[in-house]
């Protein structure tokens, strides 16, 4: 008996630890950025690195003289703010009346795929986005500019509007589909029609939720990264009108990263720290907007009476967006596929490359796998433990919980490059000083976390408590009825929580490009060498012009890979269900 | 053969003491001077009872009047239960369940639970019925097979069941869910089942089985058992005991109980005057 006594502590041990190391990641990545960022700050003036409008780092005069840099960031946080303001006019915008189409005007059966469509979206890796923007919508606009270059705030936007799509939909349709169906009913009974009853009376209650999803979209923009920096021109500059060449904060990070000297990388560090603190205040938003709405309940709150009746008009711009999404949605993976599935050659996927050789993504292949496997290793066992953690060892509402989930939340909400700004200075420099597959890897891990751990503890939600009690019933202690019971159950919703971690990290570039490599390379040699995933090539494969064609056809190669994972994570999820619940059961379950 | 299969048994082989020890529980419970708090709320009040063994005693009362949380206390489920404090006497046989010598997970196998919704694992009939003996440390394939086998028997179903082994016990109907559940928690031979409202959830003809089968199992074992349905306390229990509001208001024979009532409540209780 004492062994198993033993057995139950050292359980508790472990995946308490795990929580442990959660709560210490998301200290150790503040503490540090911010830690080291302080020197810089100090030297540049906190004044002059917020409102300096010039960025100019150190560098030597034509007689090898040190010139000493200026480091102002101003333009990049108006940079910032320019896009991401016009990401939400053109993805909130359309994003809402999508919703509203889907969940007030459509037919069940345009909503479910149209509905799933716009889930795939969220999932196409940034930097395909990015490539879209980069060879299809800069050459458009190039005709209309009056510099003749396409790029700048006008195509950023609209990319980072298509990117928030998804976000600002699902979220907005969850909360419009939430509205008391009384409602739509009593105003109906009034004499209103339909879309009147949804304009008038369904939408206003309907508005916290609409607002968080905006502010999740706001926050998605302002961290973007790979996207931008292919479209924006990225000069240090104010945006000059719709066309001028500009560069976010994410993008002077991610630019300057691979070469920055010692009070530059402070600046950079320091950059980070402006990145979060944006990010910290739209958490912020977030939160109040959604404890406004738990008070209120989704729709019981005062609504004021609209004065002027726009319905008609906003039915017709339900299905005029709705439309347009649907083109956008259309144009954007059937332009990729259709000019890069002919590329798709034996000897782009599976021959080695040789530096100046042609271009081949078979060494990306590799190093895309072997990047799964570390991070997945490192993040499903520590994912999984922590939701194990939080579902099974504490009481609800406990403190150590709430400290617990609000580090994952941090963790989740943190832009990617600033994972990437954190393992070029820790990971890369433990593992031999140079970018390798290793650090990649640990950078990777801990920004899976959030997605595992959500997932892992969703379905360990949905599992009865009648099957814990039936086991410890049965005279089971703890740890059995986890292992026995519980985490087979719930085995469905982890196992679709790893695909999509794998989805993850195939997606991923910018923490990438300086922990493992942002170059084409030969067949890595391990996993202390670098390498350069599929998305990293594609960015590298974007910037020369040489290689259109390999481009479209590794940005397509990419897109297959997420979608079919996207589209596993589904079908396994559901097939285990019925596997497990029993032939008969699924329909069972619902009649209870 | 059969005298052979019992030594080895069950739990027997996990931990030194046991093997050479009896079991050490028995199959009487005896209670005094219980008190139950969940939070501030007094949930049971100074409750003694003596339960005794082969027989089947019946908990009957409204909503909410103690029963099933008094179940509970017996195989220390309610330990589960956030801010509920126990005090008082628990024994069975001679054992004090509450002392911090006593290992939780052995009296619940000496003490198994049927629950008010069938609760089988999301797993083959087979692993359902085995899952209690591989926690105890039976891993032979010939051991389980013969422990499957017996405790379906013994819960009737062997015959309904046997061609089914392997498919998944969610597939099975709420009686036979129930029934297996049963099964289950007979596989560890329990000297003692609480059953919770065990037919709450079922139809008549499943009730009458499981009725039926406690009939039959109070040769080997204790049955507690918490109903709703007065019918089939005087159905099926030997004796009974009458909850209100956390008091027991009366314990006695069965049949006296229901004929001469000496409480003026339990007397309103089972003519239907309330509840």
């Amino acid at each position: 008996m004492v062994s198993a006594k033993v057995k139950e502590t050292l359980s508790k041990v472990l995946f308490t630890a795990a929580a442990i190391i959660c709560i210490v990641a998301v200290v150790t990545i503040f503490v540090f950025i911010v830690a080291k960022s302080i020197p810089a700050l100090s030297k540049i003036g906190v004044f002059d690195f917020i409102f300096g409008d010039v960025w100019r780092p150190d560098k030597e005069d034509v007689y090898d003289q040190a010139i000493n840099g200026k480091y102002g960031i101003l333009p990049m946080i108006v940079g910032s703010i320019f896009s991401t303001v016009g990401a939400i006019i053109v993805g909130g915008v359309l994003g809402f009346f999508t919703a509203v189409f889907l969940a007030r005007f459509s037919s069940p059966k345009v909503k479910k795929i149209f509905g799933t469509v716009i889930n795939l979206l969220a999932g196409i890796p940034s930097v395909v986005y990015g490539f879209f923007g980069m060879y299809v919508m800069i050459p458009l606009f190039s005709g209309i500019s009056p510099t003749a270059d396409g790029s700048g705030l006008l195509v950023t936007s609209l990319v980072l509007g298509i990117m928030i799509l998804p976000t600002v939909v699902a979220l907005s349709k969850t909360s419009l589909e939430a509205v008391p169906q009384s409602y739509y009913e009593g105003a109906r009974a009034l004499g209103a029609r339909h879309e009147q009853a949804v304009f008038r009376t369904v939408v206003p209650a309907a508005k916290s939720g609409i607002t968080a999803s905006v502010i999740l979209g706001v926050g998605r923009a302002i961290g973007e990264t790979m996207a931008v920096i292919m479209i924006a021109g990225n000069s240090p500059e104010y945006p000059d009108g719709l066309f001028g060449s500009f560069r976010t904060l994410t993008a002077n990070i991610v630019l300057e990263m691979g070469y920055a000297g010692e009070v530059q990388m402070g600046a950079l560090l320091s950059t980070g720290v402006i990145l979060l603190i944006f990010i910290a205040i739209i958490n912020l938003l977030f939160g109040l907007v959604m404890s406004d709405r738990k008070q209120h309940g989704s729709g019981r709150r005062h609504l004021r009476e609209i004065k002027y009746d726009f319905s008609k008009a906003g039915k017709v711009l339900s299905w005029v967006t709705a439309g347009i999404v649907a083109v956008v949605l259309v144009l954007i993976i059937g332009f990729v596929f259709i000019k890069g599935i002919p590329h798709i050659t034996p000897q782009l996927l599976f021959s080695d490359y040789k530096y100046g050789g042609e271009p081949s993504i078979g060494p990306a292949i590799v190093a895309t796998l072997m990047l799964i496997v570390i991070s997945i290793l490192i993040a499903v066992p520590l994912g999984i433990a922590t939701a194990v953690y939080l579902n099974e060892y504490t009481r609800r509402g406990s403190r150590m919980v709430k400290i617990v989930r609000s580090a994952i939340d941090v963790l989740s909400g943190i832009p990617s490059i600033v994972y990437g700004l954190f393992g070029a200075l820790t990971f890369v420099v433990w593992f031999g000083n140079t970018t390798s597959i290793l650090a990649g890897g640990f950078t990777v891990s801990i920004m899976l976390l959030p997605v595992v751990v959500r997932s892992t503890e969703e379905s360990l939600k949905s599992v009865p408590d009648s099957f814990r009690e039936g086991s410890l019933a049965l005279g089971a202690g703890k740890v059995r009825t986890i292992f026995k019971v519980v985490l087979p159950s719930a085995l469905p919703g982890i196992f679709s929580a790893i695909i999509l971690a794998v989805g993850r990290v195939v997606s991923e570039t910018a923490p990438l490009i300086w922990t493992m490599g942002s170059v084409i390379q030969p067949m890595p040699t391990g996993f202390l060498g670098g390498g350069a995933t599929l998305a990293v090539a594609l960015y590298a494969l974007s910037n020369e012009y040489r290689y259109m064609n390999e481009a479209y056809a590794t940005a397509c190669v990419l897109m297959i890979i997420v979608l079919a994972l996207n589209t596993a994570a589904g079908i396994i999820a559901y097939r285990l269900q019925r596997k497990l619940q029993g032939e008969k059961n699924v329909k069972r379950k619902k009649r209870y | 053969m059969l005298k052979e299969k019992k030594d080895t048994d069950v739990g027997r082989k996990n931990g030194t003491e046991t093997n050479v020890k009896k079991a050490p529980f028995g199959n009487s419970i005896s209670v005094k001077r219980a008190d139950l708090f969940y939070g501030d709320f007094h949930a049971l009040k100074n409750i003694s009872i003596e339960i005794p063994s082969n027989r089947i005693t019946a908990f009957i009362g409204p909503s909410g009047c103690g029963k099933s949380t008094f179940l509970k206390c017996f195989n220390r489920m309610n330990d589960l239960v956030e801010g509920c404090r126990i005090s008082g006497e628990f024994r069975i046989g001679d054992v004090d369940i509450y002392s911090d010598a006593t290992d939780v997970n052995e009296l619940r196998k000496n003490v198994g639970m049927v629950f008010q919704k069938p609760n089988p694992f999301p797993m083959s009939v087979y692993d359902n019925i085995a899952y209690g003996p591989r926690t105890f440390g039976v891993r032979k394939r010939s051991q389980l097979d013969e422990i499957v086998e017996r405790s379906l028997t013994q819960a009737a179903m062997w015959d309904e069941l046997k061609d089914r082994l392997n498919k998944s016990a969610l597939g099975l109907s709420g009686g036979q869910q129930q029934r297996l559940c049963i099964a289950r928690a007979l596989a560890v031979q329990p000297q003692i089942i609480l059953m919770d409202e065990p037919t709450s959830a079922l139809d008549p003809i499943s009730t009458g089985k499981i009725e039926d089968l406690c009939s039959q199992l109070k040769e080997q074992v204790t049955v507690v058992i918490v109903t709703h349905n007065m019918q089939q306390a005087v159905r099926i229990s030997d004796k009974t005991a009458f909850f209100l509001l956390g008091d027991l208001v009366e314990y006695g024979d069965t049949e006296k109980m229901f004929t001469m009532p000496h409480d003026k409540r339990t007397e309103d209780y089972i003519t239907g005057r309330f509840g």
